[in-house]
């Protein structure tokens, strides 16, 4: 069973078609990064995914459980127990700034996953350490760098035991320097393939590295999908070509 | 007598008639602050929901009573209100309930604009984030949002707050006998300016108390 399987996915804005019908499977345990420019609607697939848009047509199955079936939705706990055991981090991290690092990491397990107050204190500390920020269990998101907050807000997804990690350009608001830290965790999750991962990011050089796989999308479509080694170091698609030429 | 003590007297004999009528302007402050509040919230609730009636309703209610002044609302649920045809009979209220129906309708829809724009000021991501968190709309609204739209209405609610302390000097105009009553009679009596100073202290007083309060609640919402 695919672990995520789309098929014909049609997702617009108004009168911008975003997605063109897009048909795309995913084992477990694979990490898929997903490349193309801005515009290209790589963004809006993985929204799509874990029910942050809505798609007008085609379905989308999350461990065979159907999200959505030719553009039809069930109700919205459906959606929410489909979804459930997927994370997800976004380039702007999202932490909630009132709280503190640990209650950004517990109370949604306490709250909605029916967790243990100990068992999920014990866990955010475990997870803490794993991103390299025990330390920083009751500081405010507001005292934490850039880094250090994707570093929490990528601990935060893992509290749920995600089978599936989507990554919606994990680095783009860090700078260089710091955007290596953050890569770094997501290098030690990606060996230890407990998870499987979607990436969408502009940072070519760490999806060859990290990745199963490698997709590249434009203007709706999927132009190439393969490993990374047909699809970054031989591309075939001429427009594959010129983008990487462009961003390498 | 020197100066000093003929003022304190002066002060311990105007003053003490306005502590009666100040028992007025903290009830009714207390009264629109607390009932106010959340029926403002609830506004703000139907002018963000998806049902168009609601925001219509809601839209039209604001912009009714902020465009009027909250004197003639005072004078129409007090004067005009019982005659009203068919239900008129059942409208007929005391001063003083008349004055609270009055101010917590005028408050509630200022502070629904207040609360509106607190909303407005939270980012999408954190809808976003409580979604993949599974967190339910009613959960993503007392966790989430509410914690962090209080800090940014805080400003804009205290300042709502003191204009309530001195609104409510509009009920002597139906007659309540508060604050500003005693201080003009005495006024009138005595041929004296003392007792609006007396009164202004009074109201000043009060405004530094709600302060001292709103910024020790600011601070505690401080992230």
């Amino acid at each position: 069973m695919a672990m995520i399987e789309t098929s014909n996915l049609v997702k617009s804005f108004d009168d911008l078609e975003v997605l063109k019908g897009i048909d795309f499977s995913m084992e477990k345990g694979e990490i898929t990064a997903i490349l193309g420019a801005s515009g290209s609607g790589k963004s809006t697939f993985l929204r799509c995914l874990i029910d942050l848009e809505k798609v007008q047509d085609g379905s989308i199955w999350i461990e065979g459980n159907a999200l959505v079936e030719n553009g039809v939705y069930p109700t919205d706990k459906v959606c929410r127990q489909v979804c459930a055991k997927m994370g997800m981090v976004f380039q702007h991290f999202n932490l909630f700034p009132h709280m503190t690092v640990r209650d950004n990491l517990t109370m949604p397990a306490v709250l909605n996953d029916g967790m243990d107050k100990k068992e999920a204190l014990h866990k955010c500390r475990t997870l803490l350490e794993k991103v390299g920020l025990a330390d920083k269990e009751l500081s405010l998101p507001s005292q934490l760098s850039g880094g250090q907050k994707q570093r929490v807000a990528i601990a935060r997804a893992l509290m749920r035991d995600p089978h599936v990690l989507l990554f919606d350009e994990p680095t783009s608001s860090l700078d260089p320097e710091i955007a290596g830290e953050v890569l770094e965790v997501i290098k030690d999750l990606a060996t230890e393939k407990a998870v499987t991962m979607i990436i969408v990011t502009h940072q070519i050089g760490f999806a060859r590295e990290v990745a199963s796989r490698v997709v590249f999308m434009e203007n709706g479509h999927v132009l190439a999908d393969g490993t990374p080694e047909e699809v970054i170091n031989n591309p075939e698609s001429e427009r594959v070509q010129t983008f990487l030429k462009k961003v390498l | 007598m020197t100066f000093a003590t003929q003022f304190f007297s002066d002060m311990v004999l105007y003053t003490l008639p306005m502590l009666g009528g100040a028992i007025y302007t903290v009830t009714l402050t207390l009264v629109t602050g607390f009932l106010s509040i959340p029926l403002g919230f609830i506004f703000t609730l139907l002018r963000v929901s998806h049902s168009k009636i609601a925001q219509a309703i809601t839209g039209f209610y604001v912009w009714v009573v902020r465009g009027t002044p909250l004197l003639l609302q005072l004078f129409f649920i007090y004067f005009a209100l019982p005659y009203m045809p068919f239900v008129g009979q059942y409208l007929v209220f005391q001063k003083f309930p008349a004055a609270c129906i009055a101010f917590v309708l005028n408050y509630a829809a200022y502070f629904c604009e207040i609360f509106r724009g607190g909303l407005l000021s939270i980012d999408n991501g954190q809808y976003e984030a409580a979604k993949v968190l599974g967190f339910n709309r009613y959960q993503t609204m007392t966790k989430i949002v509410i914690p962090q739209m209080v800090k940014v209405v805080l400003p804009a609610v205290s300042n709502e707050c003191i204009t309530l302390v001195k609104d409510t000097a509009l009920i002597i105009s139906i007659g309540v006998t508060e604050v500003l009553y005693f201080a003009k009679v005495a006024v009138n009596r005595d041929v004296t300016p003392l007792p609006l100073l007396f009164a202004a202290m009074l109201y000043l007083l009060l405004n530094l108390v709600l302060t001292r309060v709103f910024r020790r609640l600011e601070k505690r919402y401080a992230y």
